[in-house]
């Protein structure tokens, strides 16, 4: 065909051009990066702009009228008394340092937690990208965080002896939960139980109603915070209520049927037990509830993701927790 | 088990039945066979080395034995090591007769049902043989004829198969045989495949002309390839080459394959891929087309229900393994193990239909290099330090091995005389010393993964 040359649009063209190119990957290009996760981030995205304002223009007034009340404060009492004045001033400045000082800890203890979730998101992505350097990595900063305990040392040492002979990111990680986070899963697990007994005591025998919710409330506290020291995170006060409620909202989010399950299953189980006495029968489902608190709290804290140890069922703790509870208590029964 | 065993093993509170598993060595000749069978084995007896080996905890005891087959030679396993691991660690010697082993395992039962049954014992049996005879594996399914045709077309493109060639088709097949003369051609053929081994190339049949043992000089070996002659009067020499090739066959191939590979339960392809990509796109292809051949006689696929009730055993898994992994950085291991996969690809894909598990992996039975790192020209290259035989030390760049298999696999299957823009230099290392460690066998690379994916769910 010739060319039209007064129309160049349907001339043929043909231009040499530099660089390479590579029709494989070039389709991915400009794909937008993974639309369903954004749609999902967006949907569950915490607070909006308007609402984050809100809180620091609410947040500035009550710390302006707390600045002001403890200023008249103190100088009402040195206009009164100059000496009560002095100290009043003196207990002010130590409590704002206190405070600076708990506001640090708490601080500190937030970067621990979340330094453990770092690793656990390395050790995914190093298990998934089979990059043997980020596992490496991964072990290496495990092995900073668990350096000031003397009861892991002979552990540690053994994993860096072994550490020379794995070439695989999968085979490494797996060796490194197996040397370092077992041991501590059995701590963890012995924590949740005692949580889980507990909590199933305290319902069945106080006889006040909310006592009891207040004292299993604390009781999962005091579970959350242990969890996180036995990981390696230390939570402060601020710490384990930020965990707790990460857990229920990773209980909400992955687990809802789960729960379910789990608590039909505590129903039926806990149906003699109800039979005996209501007290016991709500005894178990709330130490049902515990321990799936505690496993829950378990995955937050882990620093390695479940590969080498399997994910410890809550059927499973509850029943041994309360399989211990029982045979003490019959014990105990038949002793009297 | 005969019913006498059984019994004994009631009376001594075993319940359980022993286990057996065959574990069938492939490769070809210089591949590593007997230097992964004796690590493996060393480092079974004293598992600190294996972490990947999940089931390496509930072994209470294992157990090399003495003697396993009565009509076999037992595998040199203590000599081989002593070599391996001596004052002056080399490589063991080429193996050039069969020879097996068995090593017993006593298992932990798992679970509850475990503790009540008792330990479990699981024998593992290896055959080690020379790799050339491998080969012949692949001549099973070929005529004297079709074999004859695709030697020659081989030997014309191949500068060390020019004097038997010209021998060849000088000779006129349809006269009739003359046994000196037969000899004759036979000796010239096998000084040819001593050539071609020499150069590296992979495909050398028939194996046994490599290493007779005490069949030399017999009828069945006393044969060459030659070009079918227009008529085929009764007694020529053609007809009589095309009969001893059928004996060889029958008589020796089938034997061999019936004894040591048509039992077995899981299969290592050990393939030497890149000492083959050193020597350029011609043994790659070479190397390639070979192990498709070879691997054609294997049966490979799941047990069905039939097959258990028959006792026919087939390849339940296969694992594909790169050896000499310990020649080249860590970073490059990937790249290895692609370029195996798609170099076994055939054999993969046909044992994957079959229903067997496959997997590739690059592994060194011995590891004799320690990683390093070379600077050059503002560059950090990933390298690996080990000893030559003369004695020096070398920290060793071999080159990049592309991340695109294809780069390397087309190229030899259209017969390129060497790699384009690729240089890929490789030095063969000597075992180094290393200080033992007490409850850990000889360094190795991935032995316990393998280990893992061959026999790991039977123990």
């Amino acid at each position: 065909m010739v060319p039209h040359l007064e129309d160049p649009l349907k001339a043929p063209a043909m231009v040499e051009v530099d660089g390479a190119f590579d029709p494989g990957a070039e389709v991915f290009a400009d794909l937008p990066e993974a639309p369903m996760m954004e749609a999902v981030a967006k949907g569950t995205r915490r607070n909006s702009a308007f609402g984050r304002f809100a809180a620091w223009v609410f947040g500035l007034l009550f710390a302006l009228v707390l600045a002001v009340q403890a200023w008249r404060f103190v100088t009402g009492l040195w206009a009164a008394i100059p000496w009560l004045g002095y100290v009043a001033l003196g207990l002010l400045v130590l409590a704002l340092g206190v405070a600076a000082v708990q506001a640090a800890r708490e601080g500190l203890a937030f970067v621990r937690l979340s330094q453990l979730d770092g690793i656990r998101q390395a050790a995914l992505r190093a298990h998934a990208s089979a990059d043997l350097a980020q596992a490496r990595n991964v072990v290496a900063r495990l092995d900073r965080l668990y350096a000031p305990r003397p009861t892991m040392a002979a552990a540690r040492a053994k994993l860096a002896q072994s550490q020379a002979d794995v070439f695989d990111a999968d085979t490494l990680l797996r060796l490194t939960e197996e040397a370092l986070i077992l041991p501590l899963d059995a701590l963890a697990c012995a924590e949740v139980m005692a949580a889980t007994r507990q909590v199933a005591v305290v319902t069945a025998l106080i006889p006040l109603a909310l006592a009891d919710v207040v004292a299993a409330l604390l009781a999962n506290l005091r579970m959350i915070r242990r969890l996180a020291e036995i990981y390696g995170g230390r939570a402060g006060t601020l710490g384990s209520w930020r965990l707790l409620r990460k857990v229920f909202v990773s209980l909400l989010a992955t687990g809802a049927v789960a729960l379910t399950d789990d608590l039909i299953g505590s129903f039926a189980g806990g149906g003699i037990l109800a039979r005996l006495s209501r007290r016991f029968g709500e005894g178990v489902v709330n130490g049902a509830l515990t321990a799936r608190v505690g496993l829950a709290a378990m995955e937050i804290c882990r620093p390695l993701p479940f590969v080498a140890a399997k994910r410890p069922g809550v059927s499973a703790t509850v029943a041994q927790a309360l399989a211990g509870l029982v045979s003490r208590k019959a014990e105990a029964s038949a002793l009297s | 088990m005969s019913a006498t065993e059984l019994r004994a093993g009631v009376l001594r509170g075993k319940v359980l039945p022993d286990r057996v598993v065959r574990l069938g060595v492939t490769g070809l000749s210089r591949a590593g066979k007997t230097v992964f069978i004796t690590n493996l084995v060393a480092n079974l007896l004293a598992r600190g080395r294996m972490p990947a080996l999940n089931a390496a905890d509930r072994i209470e005891a294992v157990y090399l034995h003495p003697q396993p087959d009565m009509t076999l030679p037992r595998f040199a396993y203590e000599e081989h090591l002593a070599a391996m691991t001596g004052d002056d660690p080399h490589w063991p010697h080429s193996t050039r007769a069969v020879s097996e082993l068995r090593l017993s395992f006593r298992m932990r039962g798992r679970g509850v049902l475990g503790r009540v049954l008792g330990p479990q014992v699981v024998h593992l049996d290896i055959v080690d043989y020379p790799g050339e005879w491998l080969l012949d594996l692949g001549l099973l399914d070929k005529s004297y004829e079709d074999w004859s045709d695709s030697v020659l077309d081989r030997l014309s493109k191949r500068p060390e198969g020019a004097g038997y060639l010209a021998l060849a088709r000088a000779e006129d097949g349809s006269l009739p045989l003359d046994d000196p003369k037969a000899t004759a051609l036979a000796q010239a053929f096998t000084a040819y495949l001593h050539a071609a081994r020499q150069a590296g190339l992979a495909d050398c049949t028939p194996g046994r002309f490599l290493l007779p043992g005490d069949l030399a000089g017999s009828p069945a070996l006393t044969f060459a390839p030659l070009p079918k002659p227009a008529s085929l009067p009764k007694g020529c020499q053609w007809a009589a080459m095309q009969a001893r090739f059928e004996a060889y066959k029958t008589h020796i191939v089938r034997p061999f394959f019936r004894t040591h590979f048509a039992r077995i339960d899981r299969q290592i392809v050990l393939v030497d891929v890149m000492e083959a990509v050193h020597r350029g796109p011609t043994a790659l292809e070479d190397l390639r087309r070979t192990m498709a051949e070879v691997l054609l006689a294997f049966r490979h696929g799941k047990r069905g229900w039939l097959d258990r009730i028959m006792g026919t055993k087939r390849a339940e898994r296969i694992l594909f393994a790169a050896t000499k992994a310990d020649h080249l950085h860590h970073r490059q291991h990937p790249n290895l193990t692609a370029l195996t996969e798609a170099l076994l690809d055939e054999a993969k894909a046909r044992a994957d239909f079959a229903g067997a598990e496959t997997a590739a992996l690059s592994l060194a039975s011995l590891r004799c290099t320690v990683e390093d790192e070379i600077a050059r020209d503002g560059m950090v290259l990933d390298a690996v330090r080990g000893r030559l035989a003369d004695g020096r030390r070398i920290a060793l760049y071999p080159g990049e091995l592309p991340s695109d298999p294809a780069r390397l696999l087309g190229p030899a299957r259209a017969g390129a005389p060497r790699w384009l823009n690729a240089d890929f230099a490789l030095m063969a290392f000597e075992p180094a010393r290393f200080a033992a460690r007490a409850g850990s066998g000889p360094p190795h690379m991935r032995l316990d993964r393998a280990a893992e994916f061959l026999f790991g769910d039977l123990l």
